[in-house]
Protein backbone atom coordinates (compact mmCIF):
# COMPACT_ATOMS: atom_id res chain seq x y z
CA UNK A 1 0.00 0.00 0.00
CA UNK A 2 1.60 3.58 -1.15
CA UNK A 3 1.68 6.33 1.21
CA UNK A 4 -0.98 7.98 -0.96
CA UNK A 5 -3.30 5.04 -0.17
CA UNK A 6 -2.82 5.31 3.32
CA UNK A 7 -3.15 9.15 3.71
CA UNK A 8 -6.20 9.67 1.74
CA UNK A 9 -7.89 6.84 3.95
CA UNK A 10 -6.85 8.63 6.53
CA UNK A 11 -8.62 11.84 5.71
CA UNK A 12 -11.79 9.78 5.14
CA UNK A 13 -11.96 8.64 8.22
CA UNK A 14 -10.97 11.42 10.24
CA UNK A 15 -13.09 13.39 7.75
CA UNK A 16 -16.09 11.31 8.78
CA UNK A 17 -15.10 11.45 12.28
CA UNK A 18 -14.77 15.48 12.46
CA UNK A 19 -17.52 16.63 10.29
CA UNK A 20 -19.88 14.38 12.38
CA UNK A 21 -18.44 15.98 15.96
CA UNK A 22 -18.84 19.63 14.06
CA UNK A 23 -22.59 18.86 13.04
CA UNK A 24 -23.36 17.24 16.72
CA UNK A 25 -21.57 20.42 18.40
CA UNK A 26 -22.87 22.74 16.00
CA UNK A 27 -26.87 20.53 16.53
CA UNK A 28 -26.27 20.76 20.49
CA UNK A 29 -25.30 24.41 20.94
CA UNK A 30 -27.99 26.01 18.24
CA UNK A 31 -30.31 27.12 20.42
CA UNK A 32 -27.48 29.50 22.30
CA UNK A 33 -27.60 32.86 22.43
CA UNK A 34 -24.87 35.67 22.86
CA UNK A 35 -21.96 37.31 19.95
CA UNK A 36 -19.77 34.55 21.21
CA UNK A 37 -21.97 31.54 20.45
CA UNK A 38 -23.33 32.80 17.16
CA UNK A 39 -19.90 33.26 15.76
CA UNK A 40 -18.73 29.68 17.60
CA UNK A 41 -22.42 28.01 15.39
CA UNK A 42 -20.71 29.76 12.17
CA UNK A 43 -17.37 28.68 12.59
CA UNK A 44 -18.45 24.96 13.57
CA UNK A 45 -20.54 25.15 10.65
CA UNK A 46 -17.07 26.31 8.46
CA UNK A 47 -15.15 23.26 10.10
CA UNK A 48 -17.66 20.77 9.24
CA UNK A 49 -18.08 22.09 5.59
CA UNK A 50 -14.28 21.83 5.35
CA UNK A 51 -14.31 18.36 7.10
CA UNK A 52 -16.20 16.77 4.26
CA UNK A 53 -14.05 18.81 1.42
CA UNK A 54 -10.93 16.85 3.09
CA UNK A 55 -13.44 13.97 2.91
CA UNK A 56 -14.05 14.63 -0.74
CA UNK A 57 -10.94 14.85 -1.27
CA UNK A 58 -9.40 12.26 -0.33
CA UNK A 59 -12.39 10.07 -1.99
CA UNK A 60 -10.89 11.69 -5.25
CA UNK A 61 -13.78 13.26 -6.03
CA UNK A 62 -12.19 16.72 -6.30
CA UNK A 63 -8.86 17.85 -6.35
CA UNK A 64 -6.02 16.42 -8.09
CA UNK A 65 -4.71 12.99 -7.79
CA UNK A 66 -1.05 12.76 -10.06
CA UNK A 67 -0.85 9.30 -11.81
CA UNK A 68 0.40 6.36 -9.81
CA UNK A 69 3.30 4.96 -11.21
CA UNK A 70 3.23 1.36 -11.60
CA UNK B 1 2.48 18.52 37.65
CA UNK B 2 -0.18 19.74 40.73
CA UNK B 3 -3.53 21.11 38.79
CA UNK B 4 -5.56 23.64 40.85
CA UNK B 5 -8.85 22.93 40.66
CA UNK B 6 -11.86 25.11 39.34
CA UNK B 7 -13.49 27.39 41.58
CA UNK B 8 -17.03 27.04 41.16
CA UNK B 9 -19.24 29.97 42.16
CA UNK B 10 -19.73 32.97 40.45
CA UNK B 11 -19.79 34.97 42.94
CA UNK B 12 -15.76 35.50 43.39
CA UNK B 13 -15.55 37.38 40.08
CA UNK B 14 -15.06 40.64 40.17
CA UNK B 15 -17.15 43.49 38.85
CA UNK B 16 -14.61 44.87 36.16
CA UNK B 17 -14.62 41.44 34.73
CA UNK B 18 -18.36 41.46 34.43
CA UNK B 19 -18.66 45.08 33.58
CA UNK B 20 -15.59 44.73 30.34
CA UNK B 21 -16.48 41.30 29.07
CA UNK B 22 -18.26 42.55 26.13
CA UNK B 23 -16.27 44.99 25.51
CA UNK B 24 -12.92 42.32 25.12
CA UNK B 25 -15.20 40.59 22.97
CA UNK B 26 -16.12 43.26 20.61
CA UNK B 27 -12.01 43.89 20.71
CA UNK B 28 -11.21 40.77 20.13
CA UNK B 29 -13.73 40.12 17.55
CA UNK B 30 -12.53 43.07 15.68
CA UNK B 31 -9.32 41.60 15.97
CA UNK B 32 -10.64 38.77 13.77
CA UNK B 33 -11.92 41.17 11.10
CA UNK B 34 -8.67 42.70 10.76
CA UNK B 35 -6.96 39.36 9.96
CA UNK B 36 -9.82 38.36 8.00
CA UNK B 37 -8.97 41.25 6.00
CA UNK B 38 -5.70 40.98 5.63
CA UNK B 39 -5.93 37.28 4.30
CA UNK B 40 -8.82 38.18 2.13
CA UNK B 41 -6.73 40.80 0.60
CA UNK B 42 -3.99 38.14 -0.36
CA UNK B 43 -6.41 35.34 -1.23
CA UNK B 44 -8.16 37.85 -3.49
CA UNK B 45 -5.06 39.07 -4.91
CA UNK B 46 -4.13 35.22 -6.13
CA UNK B 47 -7.62 34.81 -7.17
CA UNK B 48 -7.47 37.78 -9.56
CA UNK B 49 -3.88 37.01 -11.22
CA UNK B 50 -5.08 33.57 -11.46
CA UNK B 51 -7.78 34.29 -13.35
CA UNK B 52 -6.47 36.98 -15.38
CA UNK B 53 -3.17 34.44 -16.81
CA UNK B 54 -3.28 31.82 -19.98
CA UNK B 55 -4.18 28.84 -17.92
CA UNK B 56 -3.17 27.43 -14.86
CA UNK B 57 -1.15 26.18 -13.18
CA UNK B 58 1.87 28.52 -15.14
CA UNK B 59 3.84 26.42 -17.33
CA UNK B 60 6.89 24.66 -15.19
CA UNK B 61 4.51 24.21 -12.34
CA UNK B 62 2.52 20.92 -11.69
CA UNK B 63 -0.89 20.85 -9.33
CA UNK B 64 -0.36 19.94 -5.73
CA UNK B 65 -1.35 16.68 -4.84
CA UNK B 66 -4.18 16.54 -2.43
CA UNK B 67 -3.89 13.67 -0.46
CA UNK B 68 -1.27 14.49 2.04
CA UNK B 69 -3.35 18.40 1.91
CA UNK B 70 -6.59 16.12 2.98
CA UNK B 71 -5.02 14.21 5.69
CA UNK B 72 -3.00 17.36 7.57
CA UNK B 73 -6.16 19.43 7.06
CA UNK B 74 -8.42 16.94 8.52
CA UNK B 75 -5.64 17.05 11.36
CA UNK B 76 -6.14 20.62 12.23
CA UNK B 77 -9.91 20.75 11.55
CA UNK B 78 -10.06 17.85 14.39
CA UNK B 79 -8.08 20.26 16.36
CA UNK B 80 -10.85 22.88 15.98
CA UNK B 81 -13.21 20.01 17.39
CA UNK B 82 -11.25 19.37 20.47
CA UNK B 83 -10.55 23.10 21.02
CA UNK B 84 -14.71 23.22 20.81
CA UNK B 85 -15.12 20.56 23.69
CA UNK B 86 -12.17 21.86 25.64
CA UNK B 87 -14.31 24.95 25.95
CA UNK B 88 -17.38 23.26 26.80
CA UNK B 89 -15.93 21.07 29.00
CA UNK B 90 -14.46 24.42 30.92
CA UNK B 91 -17.95 25.87 30.81
CA UNK B 92 -19.63 22.77 32.75
CA UNK B 93 -16.17 22.43 35.15
CA UNK B 94 -15.24 19.33 34.03
CA UNK B 95 -11.55 20.68 34.48
CA UNK B 96 -9.15 17.21 33.45
CA UNK B 97 -11.39 16.84 30.59
CA UNK B 98 -10.81 20.62 29.29
CA UNK B 99 -7.03 20.03 29.81
CA UNK B 100 -7.05 16.72 27.96
CA UNK B 101 -8.81 18.31 25.47
CA UNK B 102 -6.58 21.49 25.38
CA UNK B 103 -3.25 19.44 25.32
CA UNK B 104 -4.98 17.33 22.22
CA UNK B 105 -5.23 20.47 20.55
CA UNK B 106 -2.33 21.69 20.92
CA UNK B 107 -0.38 18.22 19.75
CA UNK B 108 -2.24 18.45 16.36
CA UNK B 109 -1.27 21.85 16.12
CA UNK B 110 2.40 20.77 16.33
CA UNK B 111 1.47 18.08 13.74
CA UNK B 112 0.04 20.56 11.25
CA UNK B 113 2.75 22.92 11.16
CA UNK B 114 4.61 19.37 10.90
CA UNK B 115 3.02 18.21 7.64
CA UNK B 116 3.32 21.70 6.40
CA UNK B 117 6.82 21.53 6.65
CA UNK B 118 7.09 18.04 5.40
CA UNK B 119 5.09 20.02 2.32
CA UNK B 120 7.28 22.64 1.94
CA UNK B 121 10.25 19.98 1.94
CA UNK B 122 9.00 18.31 -0.45
CA UNK B 123 7.83 20.87 -3.05
CA UNK B 124 10.80 23.15 -2.88
CA UNK B 125 13.59 20.44 -2.89
CA UNK B 126 11.24 17.54 -4.75
CA UNK B 127 9.27 19.47 -7.23
CA UNK B 128 11.41 22.80 -7.39
CA UNK B 129 8.83 25.34 -6.47
CA UNK B 130 9.77 28.40 -4.53
CA UNK B 131 8.89 31.32 -3.16
CA UNK B 132 11.02 33.88 -5.68
CA UNK B 133 11.36 31.08 -8.68
CA UNK B 134 8.07 29.91 -9.23
CA UNK B 135 5.95 33.02 -10.52
CA UNK B 136 2.51 34.23 -9.50
CA UNK B 137 1.91 30.34 -7.82
CA UNK B 138 4.81 30.13 -5.34
CA UNK B 139 4.77 33.46 -4.62
CA UNK B 140 0.68 33.36 -3.67
CA UNK B 141 1.19 29.82 -2.22
CA UNK B 142 4.09 30.18 0.20
CA UNK B 143 3.14 33.66 1.57
CA UNK B 144 -0.65 32.48 2.17
CA UNK B 145 0.17 28.87 3.36
CA UNK B 146 3.43 30.86 5.31
CA UNK B 147 1.64 33.35 6.73
CA UNK B 148 -1.58 30.92 7.60
CA UNK B 149 1.56 28.66 9.19
CA UNK B 150 2.44 31.56 11.59
CA UNK B 151 -0.68 32.15 13.10
CA UNK B 152 -0.81 28.51 13.88
CA UNK B 153 2.22 28.58 15.54
CA UNK B 154 0.92 31.71 17.44
CA UNK B 155 -2.28 30.04 18.30
CA UNK B 156 0.18 27.11 19.52
CA UNK B 157 2.02 29.06 22.05
CA UNK B 158 -1.23 30.86 23.02
CA UNK B 159 -2.52 27.39 23.99
CA UNK B 160 0.59 26.46 25.80
CA UNK B 161 -0.18 29.86 28.32
CA UNK B 162 -3.38 29.04 28.34
CA UNK B 163 -2.54 25.06 30.15
CA UNK B 164 -0.23 27.25 32.30
CA UNK B 165 -2.16 29.49 33.03
CA UNK B 166 -4.82 27.05 33.92
CA UNK B 167 -2.54 24.98 35.68
CA UNK B 168 -2.03 27.67 38.22
CA UNK B 169 -5.33 28.06 38.56
CA UNK B 170 -6.36 31.95 36.80
CA UNK B 171 -9.51 31.11 35.16
CA UNK B 172 -12.48 30.15 37.14
CA UNK B 173 -16.01 29.02 35.98
CA UNK B 174 -16.68 33.19 35.99
CA UNK B 175 -14.13 34.46 34.49
CA UNK B 176 -12.54 32.77 31.31
CA UNK B 177 -12.49 35.35 28.90
CA UNK B 178 -8.77 33.95 27.95
CA UNK B 179 -10.17 30.90 27.21
CA UNK B 180 -13.26 31.76 24.88
CA UNK B 181 -10.60 34.58 23.21
CA UNK B 182 -8.05 30.80 22.55
CA UNK B 183 -11.17 29.23 21.45
CA UNK B 184 -12.67 31.67 18.36
CA UNK B 185 -8.88 32.71 17.74
CA UNK B 186 -8.20 28.92 17.04
CA UNK B 187 -11.70 28.58 14.96
CA UNK B 188 -10.45 31.04 12.73
CA UNK B 189 -7.00 29.91 11.98
CA UNK B 190 -9.02 26.67 11.07
CA UNK B 191 -11.49 28.52 9.12
CA UNK B 192 -8.82 30.10 6.98
CA UNK B 193 -7.47 26.97 6.08
CA UNK B 194 -10.69 25.75 4.97
CA UNK B 195 -10.29 28.86 1.97
CA UNK B 196 -6.85 28.39 1.62
CA UNK B 197 -7.01 23.97 1.12
CA UNK B 198 -10.11 24.99 -1.73
CA UNK B 199 -8.31 27.75 -3.39
CA UNK B 200 -4.77 25.67 -3.90
CA UNK B 201 -5.61 22.72 -3.66
CA UNK B 202 -9.33 21.47 -4.97
CA UNK B 203 -10.05 24.46 -7.37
Amino acid sequence: MNAAIIERLGAVIAGIVVAVVAFYALYKDWNSTGVENQVFKLMLLLLGIGAILALLAGLNVVGFAPPVKS
Amino acid sequence: MAVASLAPDAGEVDQLYIETRELRLQGFLFFLISDCVLFSSFIFAYLYMRNSGQGWPPPGVQRLDVAFAAWNSVVLFGSGATMHYALENFKYGHFMRYMWFLLATIVLGVMFLGGQAYEYNHLIFGEHVTWAGSGIFGASFFTLTGMHGFHVFIGVCYLTVLVLQSAAGVYTRGKYFGITAGTLYWHFVDVIWVVLFSIFYLL
